[in-house]
């Protein structure tokens, strides 16, 4: 044997050990997140029951009907603004802006991943509840979840942007289309899958987080009201921390209840979404 | 491919226009209808304000009463604000006038404080535990659990306690727990009166504990960390009793007492007579054999002035049922979160403190 | 669309839409420093040198002044703990993340069969998705009693260790989304020209593809790494909330200053004075700061390496 295929059948020894180290850690995050799944699901799907969806949040137990519809409209209504101003943004930083706007812009938007959740409740608390008198609401909440998930919406938007091969928008532009006419129709769903892929992240950060809500969404037992202002609504990450907090069997029940829905609706959300753009704009492989 | 996208993004401004005209017509109705009330504050109270206002709720229907457990911190400081009407608090305010506002402190039941302990050598054993032993073990001077100031005040246990390391765990987030606690210790230790003294949230001695989040948290640590010692509000007396052990604590009379109903009501007659008019005092360390020394008054604080009648008149009418014996002092509330009721002569401090809201 | 409006219409909105964002951001930051003002000018240096932290006494009348701004009696604000907690955390936290995500990630594109290759990248998904609340109640249920019975020498398992494992495992998928996605647009030819010339398998992913996406992998492990130098819940539930000492071990207790913002409103509130508010502020503005650091590295790395793929 020379000395060279002994340097070789080590280096394949190596490999082999290595590729098992990669498989073996895939093994391990599956493990842990299979550990996540059992700690919640086990606990919050027998407490799962019909009477969930159509009665609130009473005394120490109850239903969820309150959080689930509460949880839905600040959604809906946050990640709505945030994706119209981050798209927006990200078309304006990429198309349009000059070189010391764009970097500007971006800047600031990735200093803004670094500011805690709580630090943004407590500036709309202060600003739009107290100053301006709105009292805990639907539009203090839904803005206050809009602001905190903006930079993951817009980053990505902006890179998926970026990412439009020149040579389609060149070409977009040698047949004679207009600038707008080519966003809507190249850039537009070419970054189609990156996009989604930020609002993704952005509605899984955004029904996750408590802190920036309970200062500015505050929290009713009652079904939301749509009343912009004056009027708490309710949400399901309030329940998994409030209620998980007392000293009653039925409270924690439903906090994994509450657990459980939330998990599940994100998944739900993750899945349709995927399956919705890998349907409509493929993905690109390769270059 | 842009068609599909044009349309979507017209579907999504019709929607979008639906929802906001469905928002300006119901925030336009939505002025009549029940007065609304909202409660946030104490952790510690919000089970039984939740149980409360169900119970209230179901024979009055022109008041929606939204209870938040959020914390004495934001309960006090959001009742002076005016954005909560009332503020729960574990611990009276600090002052009673605070940034231009008279703020009222309303007892509103009376709660305790067990010492829990993951000691498995002794389980379920009541150890006893004095506030100059527990000083000294959050200062980390007393260091170990055979420590010969314990076994004094145990000598049944002789032999039993391990040599082993005491975790000493406290809450993280501000709470009147800890304001309970560390009244206790300073009470009982003069270094610990000057050092960090008591208050929500203090300044722990840098060789000491560990931090957790909430009553639950603490519950948590203490059960996965063996011989750790922790302070827990009385509500969670049967996860405590299942899980762990809790401790009989020495009393200002010399005695060691555990906390029962007999000897909470005991504590809290004891000191009901000197309790002043605006209900500001502590009775940890009341008087009496039989008296369970970490007893507290749960407060409602409510701002004095409530500009609008409607909210005034819901108001005073919602406090005085939780204090009436028939309404809210009722055991079959209470004894769901071990509270005690308020004796007869405290009862009244509250009311008249409740007929000052203006 | 073929309409000369609509240019200036699209660029204009779009415009506006910029203005906004950066507008609000910017009166927020603007707002955080004019709040912790009074704090920055009562702590000075000290904030940074100390490892005290105390509110002071609530039931005093006495107060104390200093540089002009008043506080409670007893108060101190030295931040160096929870600084050091979170540069601790999150540095450990990177330490075990990276590593893995790239293993997890390799495993993903080269090894997983294409049938089973939509349930795996679901895993890394479902992983980005779980709440923060979550990740902290897993911790305290199942990874803090791990680490007491079986690894700590005190039987105490919130610290340290803790705080960077959960850290980790929420920027795990982060990582690994990102790299996943460069490896996938790697020319299939390089790995094969690899191959050819005697490489094994691994070599050729380690010693050609990887090199070629460094860039890509440097900007994702600095986005995690700002994710985990602000998160607040799930290192809250399970970081031991040190205060007024460093950690000697990695099972010491910690604090990091997302989570000492949160754990210590609550008391700050009752502050009358409003200072023990306000040095909180000003430690939102120094992990604004921190972060602002981080950025300044990434872009430099990033640059570094963009103008070297290119040479």
């Amino acid at each position: 044997m020379t000395a060279s295929m002994a340097r070789w059948s080590a280096a394949r020894t190596k490999s082999r050990l290595w590729w098992a180290a990669s498989i073996a850690s895939l093994g391990l995050i599956i493990a842990v997140l299979g550990s996540i799944f059992a700690t919640v699901f086990v606990h919050g799907i027998p407490a799962l029951r019909l009477q969930l969806f159509t009665t609130v949040t009473t005394g120490i137990a109850g239903g969820l009907a309150n959080a689930i519809a509460g949880t839905l409209l600040l959604v809906s209504i946050g990640l709505g603004i945030a994706a119209l101003t981050g798209i927006a943004t990200a078309l304006w930083v990429v198309e349009y802006a000059p070189p010391w706007a764009a970097r500007a812009v971006r800047f600031t938007i990735d200093v803004l991943v670094g500011v805690p959740s709580i630090v943004v409740g407590y500036f709309l608390y202060v600003a739009l509840v107290e100053s301006l008198g709105w009292g805990f609401s639907l539009a203090a909440g839904a803005l206050s979840l809009a602001i905190y998930v903006l930079p993951y919406v817009e980053r990505s938007a902006d890179v998926a942007l970026s990412d439009v091969p020149t040579t389609l928008r060149e070409a977009s532009f040698a047949m004679g289309a207009r600038h707008a006419v080519t966003i809507f129709s190249i850039d537009l769903p070419y970054a189609m899958p990156g996009i989604l892929t930020g609002l993704l992240v952005a509605v899984g950060i955004g029904l996750g987080e408590t802190a920036p809500l309970i200062y500015t969404a505050g929290w009713s037992n009652y079904m939301p009201t749509l009343a912009p202002t004056h009027s708490p609504v309710g949400y399901l990450t309030y329940v998994v921390w409030t209620y998980i907090s007392q000293p009653f069997a039925p409270s924690h029940a439903l906090a994994y209840a509450a657990a459980t829905l939330l998990m599940l609706f994100i998944f739900a959300t993750n899945f349709i979404a995927r399956s919705f753009v890998d349907y409509r704009f493929p993905r690109h492989h390769g270059h | 491919m842009h068609k599909h996208l044009a349309h979507a993004v017209r579907r999504a401004l019709r929607v979008a226009a639906a929802v906001l005209a469905l928002v300006a017509v119901t925030s336009c109705a939505s002025s009549n209808g029940p007065t609304p009330i909202l409660e946030t504050g104490s952790t510690l109270l919000y089970p039984l304000m939740n149980v409360w206002v169900s119970a209230y709720q179901a024979h009055h229907t022109s008041v929606a009463i939204t209870t938040q457990g959020t914390g004495s911190g934001t309960g006090i400081s959001q009742a002076i604000s005016g954005v909560a009407q009332i503020g729960a608090s574990d611990a009276y305010t600090p002052k009673e006038h605070i940034s231009g506002e008279t703020l009222l402190n309303i007892p509103l039941a009376i709660s305790a404080q067990l010492i829990a302990y993951n000691l498995p050598e002794i389980a379920p054993a009541h150890l006893r535990l004095s506030g100059a032993i527990l000083a000294d073990i959050y200062s980390g001077t007393l260091q170990y659990w055979d420590d010969p100031r314990i076994l004094a005040a145990n000598p049944a246990l002789r032999g039993k306690l391990p040599h082993h390391t005491i975790v000493a765990i406290h809450r993280s987030d501000g709470s009147g727990d800890t304001f309970l606690f560390t009244q206790y210790l300073s009470n009982a230790s003069a270094s610990w009166r000057n050092g960090p003294g008591f208050g929500t949230s203090v300044s722990w001695p840098p060789s000491s504990s560990v931090g957790a989040n909430g009553n639950p948290g603490v519950l948590q640590t203490c059960e996965s960390a063996h011989y750790s010692i922790a302070y827990i509000g009385i509500s969670f007396l049967s996860e405590v009793e299942t899980r762990l052990a809790y401790a009989a604590l020495l009393n200002p009379s010399g005695a060691y007492v555990l906390p029962t109903t007999a000897s909470i009501s005991s504590a809290a007659k004891a000191l009901a007579r000197r309790t002043p008019a605006d209900a500001r005092i502590s009775i940890v360390d009341a008087p009496g054999a039989g008296s369970y020394p970490i007893v507290n008054y749960e407060y409602a604080i409510v701002n004095q002035d409530q500009p609008d009648a409607k909210v005034r008149r819901e108001l005073a009418s919602f406090l005085r049922w939780t204090l009436s014996v028939r309404g809210g002092q009722r055991r079959a509330y209470l004894g769901l979160v071990h509270f005690i009721p308020l004796p007869p002569s405290v009862a009244r401090v509250a009311r008249a403190q409740v007929a000052r809201i203006r | 669309m073929q309409r000369a409006w609509a240019q200036p219409l699209l660029r204009c909105i779009t415009a506006i839409f910029a203005a906004l964002s950066f507008g609000v951001i910017a009166i927020m930051l603007v707002f955080l420093i004019a709040y912790a003002y009074p704090a920055i000018r009562f702590n000075g240096t000290a904030f940074f040198t100390t490892l005290t932290w105390s509110i002071g006494n609530q039931y005093s009348d006495h107060t104390i002044s200093h540089g002009g701004y008043t506080a409670q009696i007893g108060a101190a604000f030295g931040a160096l703990v929870f600084v050091a907690g979170t540069l601790l955390s999150s540095i450990l936290a990177m330490l075990v993340a990276v590593p893995l995500s790239l293993l997890v990630a390799v495993a993903l594109v080269y090894r997983v069969p294409p049938l089973l290759r939509p349930l795996a990248n679901a895993v890394v998904e479902l992983m980005a998705g779980v709440p923060s609340v979550i990740y902290g109640l897993w911790g305290i249920i199942v990874l803090v009693p791990f680490i007491a019975t079986r690894l700590s020498p005190s039987g105490n398992g919130n610290g340290l260790l803790a705080a960077a494992l959960i850290l980790a495992l929420m920027v795990i998928p982060i990582i690994v989304a990102t790299v996943r996605d460069a490896l996938q647009s790697q020319p299939v030819a390089v790995y094969e020209a690899a191959m050819a010339l005697g490489s094994t398998s691994w070599q050729a992913v380690t010693g050609a593809i990887l090199p070629s996406i460094r860039s890509g992998i440097m900007a994702s492990v600095l986005l995690a790494f700002g994710r985990a130098l602000g998160e607040t819940m799930a290192v809250l539930m399970v970081c031991g909330a040190a205060i007024n000492a460093l950690p000697h071990s990695i099972f010491s207790p910690i604090n990091t200053i997302a989570a000492v913002i949160v754990s210590q409103l609550e008391s700050a509130l009752t502050d009358t004075t409003g200072m023990a508010q306000r040095s909180l502020g000003e430690l939102a503005v120094t992990l604004f700061v921190i972060t602002l650091f981080v950025n300044g590295i990434a872009r430099v790395v990033l640059r570094g390496g963009r103008s070297r793929s290119a040479a």
